[in-house]
């Protein structure tokens, strides 16, 4: 039974059935054959699925980021960035990635990053003489720092899944995050001496004060934001909704970049957006409820019990799992089909919640940018209209950056650690 | 699918059954899991295997609530839940177990609820219920204590101090009463919580917050055994399955039923005195206090809930049982 | 004309639910801060975010935007195309037909169970979510095939 619906879940997505429908589908199907599951459990448990206070912060996350896109935010933190390391060769691009950064501290998914700065910055790069290519890859692959640095939508969700502290896996996420930007910043700087990319004049000490003062406003989010969820004094989606009522008040009365009569698309924009993930999400509880019927667990932790006595072979197991997982998936579905799956094996090798967290996001974030399923990929591509064959190409030296940085953290986990055990030790 | 009429053999012994029990915990050493363990071993050997029971932990993220919803679809035919998920099907009277200082002791809440009493609600939950839920029988999840960041000498102490426990009903009102202040802290926030200074304490039993080394931060070191909840769980089966059941089934899971009841207490009873002795050892330190102070604020809030449920005659039962 | 108003309709409940949730999150952080406890606002939250969500979700079927593979129907022009649409609309159709059918259990199963916080509000309004986005899918999906019908009739296909 197994086989054959692995096989209709690749033949409904091969046809064009939308990638959601093929996870329900397949899931009805599935409970169809199980005479102990009524078929109703298909319903139940996709609004079950989303009965979740931390879900939430998914549509806010998703609100704060148009709103910084639609209130020229992002505008003002690519020219703060550019006052930073505009003057490094390759000025523009290294703007690009550290923007991501910034952008990443207030959102917590990453197209908008994408869509946002891809459309000011694509063009811009383009017109200096980057090729179409660099100035594709390099938007489309550092947005997937957004997911790493917190705040971060799959961070919440997997923390929701596995009762794991969203705090210490926020703090978690910081160096890792900061680790991809700089690797893909020395990228950069190779690309740019060998092909001679421009460089912007170092700004003036004046006028990078002027421009500091000016784009403060917006570099309060982050720190409030992840400040806050931290702390404790927000749970993250009330962050989330902080994060969007503070972008709102600062681009409306501050800024004034945003009027009354933009907000009805900001809002549209936001509930089309996230129900597609959600609705996705919704569905990868009905089929998740036929997994748990199989008891995948158990059977994946007699698996490695008896053929994997190594922590690190396990750990290499799951990147290259959800790597694949993630060309043609979600993160979002993914996680909630396979973390329940996952963990118990995890805890058998002593991998801390956290940890495999950490490794699951950042494998699962390389899936934004590969094809067939990279919205992030497919977002930059359409914007710099490349062929996704040229852009994925493109982008390939970039992921490597991201499984170096992975590797780097599973192995060393002491490095992303530092500061997450700092504050909390019992968590490790 | 199928749902309903599966496996419900209407003809005899000799029909096969399988029935799917669920609880909610994760973890294969709960005393939930070696309850149902026991539900099974008995009703398959009772059986001699015409009856397959198939013991379903919770995944990642199980819901009492969906549990609930399952027993009523059909999607499990034994499951688990406390009486706070089954207030929310319309039965208001099961909250009278969750009532601060109902129970003086484990003996007490034994008396009860395999009494005279628990006889009563169970009754109370299978007409309310249009005979979806048929009570099996009262399991434990332990004797709830106040953790915090100072030890309770007098009910005084808690003047001012936030605790993470529930913040509505009955229970909510008992702790501002007695001076303190109901947070609201996700389960997996609140170690990084009572470590941050976020809450300064909290209420669980011991094999719940020592396995979560709550009583290794700043703020959970110190336990004072209030005993203010001896908790109640529901073994639940869908009434309307158990009544399908040929008479001879119906023996056998009734006696399962009745074996899993004390496997599950034992379980729990020896759960109790491992994690007190581990969170010893690991240095929290353990005070007991007089809790006649605490008693009589939860007395009157006691009498006016069983009030507002028409379930003063029940109460009075409880008491008179002490 | 009537597809257009139902997404118009279906979209503005969808966004008026949105906003709802928004307000109740909102509401939750400030009354915490001053000290009042209000109950509501997590279940008020949670379950406005799930009608919003289904609401979207079906808008998103009549506007073709849920995330599919597009290789095969790029590689297929004209009849071809349209009837392969018709086979995936197909597919939907019957699911979402099922779903529709099976939700509606769902909803006479647990219309008198009450929300945690305020008991005297049924579950039912929550559950009713699943019927209303279900048979609208079905409704848009009705819709698609007809126009990919009356297309292929009328020699079209060719775009
Ligand atoms: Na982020
Ligand atoms: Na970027």
């Amino acid at each position: 039974m197994g086989i054959i619906l692995i096989a209709l879940f690749l033949i409904l997505m091969f046809i064009g059935v939308p990638i959601a429908f093929v996870i329900g589908i397949v899931a009805l199907l599935g409970i169809i054959n199980v005479p102990y599951i009524p078929e109703v459990t298909v319903p139940v448990k996709m609004l079950n699925g989303l009965d979740s206070f931390v879900l939430l912060a998914v549509p806010l996350f998703i609100l704060a980021a148009n709103l910084m896109n639609s209130g020229q935010i992002s505008q003002k933190l690519i020219n703060f960035s550019l006052s930073i390391v505009g003057h490094i060769r390759g000025g523009l691009a290294h703007a690009n990635i550290l923007v991501s950064m910034i952008f990443a501290g207030v959102s917590g998914a990453s197209q908008a990053d994408t869509a946002g700065v891809g459309k000011i910055l694509i063009p811009n790069m383009k017109k200096q003489g980057y090729d179409t290519e660099t100035a594709v890859s390099v938007t489309a692959a550092s947005s997937t720092i957004g997911v790493i640095i917190p705040p971060s939508i799959p961070m919440i969700i997997f923390a929701g899944l596995t009762n794991a502290s969203v705090g210490a896996l926020f703090l978690a996420g910081i160096i890792p995050g900061i680790l991809v930007g700089l690797g893909m910043m020395i990228l950069i700087y190779v690309y740019s001496i060998k092909r001679g990319y421009p460089k912007y004049e170092r700004t003036s000490l004046k006028k990078f004060s002027k421009l500091f003062l000016d784009t403060l406003p917006a570099l309060f989010t982050p720190i409030i934001l992840i400040g806050g969820i931290i702390s404790g004094i927000f749970t993250a989606t009330e962050a989330a909704a902080f994060a969007s009522l503070y972008t709102l008040l600062v681009s409306m009365f501050y800024y004034k970049t945003l009027k009354l009569k933009d907000i009805p698309k900001i809002l549209v924009d936001t509930l089309t957006l996230s129900s597609l993930s959600l609705f996705a999400l919704a569905a990868a509880s009905a089929l998740g409820e036929l997994l748990s019927y199989y008891q995948l667990a158990t059977w994946a932790q007699e698996f490695f019990t008896n053929n994997i006595d190594s922590r690190w072979v396990f750990i290499l197991i799951i990147i290259a799992f959800f790597l694949f997982v993630g060309t043609f998936m979600d993160a979002i579905p993914a996680m909630i089909l396979f973390i329940p799956v996952v963990l118990p094996v995890a805890l058998m090798y002593e991998v801390s919640p956290v940890l495999l967290g950490l490794i699951t996001i950042m494998t699962l974030a390389i899936g934004l940018i590969t094809p067939p399923y990279g919205l992030c990929l497919l977002l930059a591509a359409k914007i710099g209209d490349l062929s996704i064959e040229k852009s994925f190409k493109a982008v390939l030296p970039f992921i490597a950056v991201i499984i170096a940085v992975l590797l780097f953290v599973a192995f060393f986990p002491d490095v992303a650690f530092y500061i997450p055990k700092l504050l909390s030790p019992g968590l490790f | 699918g199928g749902g309903q009429e599966t496996g419900t053999g209407q003809g005899g012994s000799a029909d096969s059954l399988k029935i799917i029990a669920a609880h909610n915990q994760t973890s294969p050493d709960n005393p939930y899991h070696d309850g149902l363990l026991k539900f099974e071993e008995v009703a398959e050997s009772n059986s001699d295997g015409a009856i397959e029971v198939e013991v379903h932990a919770g995944t990642l993220g199980t819901e009492e609530s969906e549990l609930v919803e399952k027993l009523k679809l059909g999607a499990a035919d034994v499951v688990l839940v406390s009486p706070g998920f089954m207030s929310a099907t319309g039965i208001k009277e099961v909250d009278l177990f969750a009532l601060p200082y109902l129970f003086e002791s484990y003996e007490h809440w034994e008396t009860v609820v395999d009494g005279e009493v628990g006889d009563e609600l169970a009754t109370i939950i299978n007409e309310k219920s249009n005979n979806d839920f048929k009570v099996l029988g009262y399991w434990t999840a332990g004797v709830r204590h106040y953790y915090g960041k100072k030890p309770l000498e007098s009910i005084d102490d808690l003047k001012g101090m936030t605790i993470r426990t529930q913040t509505s009903g009955v229970v909510a009102d008992y702790w501002k009463q007695a001076g303190a202040i109901p947070t609201s802290v996700a389960w997996g926030e609140l170690y990084q919580a009572l470590q941050q200074n976020v809450v300064d304490s909290a209420e669980n039993a011991y094999p719940y917050y020592i396995q979560q080394n709550h009583h290794k931060t700043k703020n959970g070191i110190y336990t004072t055994e209030t005993a203010h909840d001896y908790t109640t769980r529901l073994l639940l089966v869908n009434g309307k399955k158990f009544d399908s059941l040929s008479d001879e089934q119906k023996e056998v899971l009734l006696a399962a039923a009745e074996a899993s009841v004390e496997a599950e207490r034992q379980s729990l009873y020896e759960q109790e005195e491992e994690y007190k002795q581990q969170a010893i050892e690991d240095g929290a330190q353990i005070n007991e206090i007089d809790r006649t102070p605490f008693i009589d604020i939860a007395t009157p809030l006691n009498e006016k809930a069983a009030q507002n449920m028409g379930i003063e005659d029940l109460l009075q039962k409880i008491n008179e049982l002490k | 004309m009537f597809i257009k108003q139902l997404e118009k309709i279906q979209l503005s409940l969808g966004i008026i639910f949105l906003s709802i949730f928004f307000i109740a999150v909102l509401v939750q952080v400030v009354t915490r801060y001053l000290g009042i406890s209000v109950i509501w606002t997590e279940e008020v939250a949670n379950y406005s975010f799930i009608w919003a969500v289904f609401m979207g979700a079906a808008v998103m079927v009549n506007r073709k935007d849920h995330f599919n593979f597009d290789y095969l129907s790029k590689k297929l022009k004209g009849k071809a195309k349209q009837s392969l649409s018709i086979v995936t609309d197909s597919i939907l159709l019957v699911f979402c037909s099922g779903l529709f059918i099976y939700s509606l259990t769902a909803l006479t199963s647990f219309w008198n169970y009450n929300w945690v916080s305020l008991p005297m509000i049924k579950m039912g309004y929550v559950w009713l979510s699943l019927p209303v986005m279900s048979i609208t899918m079905v409704i848009y999906l009705f819709a698609h095939i007809v126009t990919s019908v009356k297309k292929i009739a009328a020699g079209e296909g060719n775009e």
